[in-house]
């Protein structure tokens, strides 16, 4: 441009803004010192900033906060309806890296809080640390093996503890008994339908009615060493909930190894609660929800 | 129940945003209701100026504050919490636009929501002047709308700005150097009825 051509707004826009380069800046303000029509221009650009700012902003309206209040009013509550208080997950373990939860105390059931891990962007710390194990066709040898070696320290507690039952004198079991012992009946005839789909499961797809997607896996007959610990996850779900788990898969939630187990709240209204947990040591990775058939 | 942004209820006088949302993620029931009683009106603010329509704009507040209260575990302490609601707030609103355009509004149903609560003293000028700005903006791109509206609007630093639309600063302010550029026309008159006070008549004479 030269000394006899305007600018256009663009151009001294961004000269107020600063996003001229040096030479083209220094040229612009040269031509405005000369240049009536342009200065005129860039006053007006000014105008618009002060117009802009002196535009009231209004408070919200009465109605209008109202609103908000009920909406999240129906959100605590659908919360608390939805799980109840009693068998609220364990928090403890799930917030347990989280930032704000360092320099205090778990609480006991903060029950109206959505669980941190929220599925949209994965950023709660403990869904990643246990995510180093993948999707089970993308596991790496080493991680196969440590997850073969805590597959078999169930089997192996579970047989102690068998043995002790037996009347064989042992003393293991109480300590033993404390976490990870699955109840006797769920061992060999299950009262769920248990499959094993390793389909990744998201927030989306657990909104939608779940028959479709547990109610289609092929049931798993006897896979003893995956049954018997997933069966003492279902047993724990179950005494958490105090309802029946009646389907359970064996999948993933947002590419984390993961458990879906379903329960009837009302079998005839086809409601149920769904439990998401991990397999190794049944927390929920999720807040249990209320879903559908 | 309609109290200013900055004056938090009496019995929790000194609590930072962040310790209130701490509170919330423990479980306390009344923290969120704080933090919104806090922030309301300028998000309100925000919304409907980016959106120019109190009914999409009380949408996408609502939609804003549900998705902050249920995600609050997200939040992660490195940008403020007013930083991190006006990106949710922000977000809903974009979010609104790019799916449907909003449709066109009566100015004075913009200008009877925004007053409703605020009488102002002197209602015609501001009026005409709040009715023709927000025809105005809504002639502009929403990424330019809402970067005019945090930093030109709502006095904004650009380097909040940038925060809250998750941009470079250098990109806010291109889109607030185009945006002025293309509001300049339009506006320039109320330049002289800013400049000459009350005198609001025929004063669009520019020098040409």
């Amino acid at each position: 441009m030269t000394g006899d051509t305007h600018y256009d707004l663009d151009i001294l826009a961004g000269l107020a803004e600063g996003l001229l380069d040096v030479s083209t800046a220094r040229q612009v303000r040269e031509h405005l010192a000369i240049c009536d029509p342009c200065g005129e221009r860039l006053a007006d650009l000014a105008a618009v900033r002060e117009v802009l700012a002196a535009t009231p902003t209004p408070a919200m309206p009465m109605g209008v906060a109202l609103r908000i209040d009920q909406a999240l009013a129906a959100e605590a509550e659908s919360r608390r309806g939805g799980v109840g208080l009693a068998d609220a997950p364990d928090w403890d373990e799930l917030m347990r890296d989280s930032p704000w939860e360092r320099q205090r105390p778990p609480v006991e059931a903060p029950e109206p809080v959505r669980l941190g891990v929220v599925a949209t962007d994965g950023t709660i710390v403990p869904a990643q640390r246990r995510s180093a194990r993948r999707a089970r066709w993308a596991v790496p040898a080493v991680a196969a093996a440590a997850a073969a070696a805590v597959v078999g320290t169930a089997v192996l507690s579970t047989g102690l503890l068998a043995a002790g039952g037996g009347g064989g004198g042992s003393t293991v079991g109480p300590p033993v008994a404390a976490s990870e012992v699955p109840s006797k009946q769920q061992e060999r005839t299950r009262p769920y339908a248990l499959t094993d789909s390793g389909y990744n499961y998201s927030d989306q797809e657990l909104d939608k009615p779940l028959g479709t997607f547990l109610g289609v896996a092929p049931i798993v007959a006897g896979d003893p060493s995956e049954g018997d610990k997933v069966g003492a996850c279902v047993t724990k779900v179950s005494s958490r909930t105090k309802l029946n788990v009646f389907a359970v898969d064996q999948g993933q939630y947002n590419g984390q190894e993961a458990i879906i187990m379903a329960s009837w709240k009302s079998k005839a209204t086809k409601r149920l609660r769904i439990d998401v947990v991990d397999p190794f040591n049944c927390k929920n990775l999720r807040k249990p929800s209320l879903g559908r058939w | 129940m309609n109290s200013p942004p900055d004056t938090p209820s009496a019995e929790r006088p000194a609590v930072s945003d962040a310790e209130l949302l701490t509170a919330h993620i423990d479980g306390d029931p009344h923290a969120f209701s704080e933090i919104v009683k806090r922030h309301r009106d300028r998000m309100w603010a925000v919304a409907l100026r980016t959106l120019g329509d109190p009914d999409e704009a009380a949408d996408a507040v609502q939609d804003a504050f549900v998705s902050a209260y249920r995600k609050a575990g997200t939040f992660r302490g490195e940008a403020a919490v007013t930083t991190w609601l006006h990106r949710i707030v922000v977000n809903a609103c974009l979010d609104r636009m790019r799916r449907k355009s909003v449709r066109p509004v009566a100015d004075d149903e913009l200008i009877e929501a925004a007053e409703r609560d605020t009488p102002l003293p002197d209602q015609t000028i501001e009026r005409e002047t709040s009715m023709e700005v927000s025809a105005a903006l809504k002639l502009l791109p929403t990424d330019q709308r809402a970067a005019l509206v945090l930093v030109d609007m709502m006095g904004y630093s650009v380097e909040d700005a940038a925060q809250v639309l998750s941009v470079p600063s250098g990109t806010v302010k291109s889109r607030c150097a185009r945006g002025r550029a293309k509001l300049a026309p339009i506006l320039s008159h109320l330049r002289n009825r800013s400049d000459s006070g009350r005198v609001s008549s025929a004063k669009g004479d520019r020098t040409s």
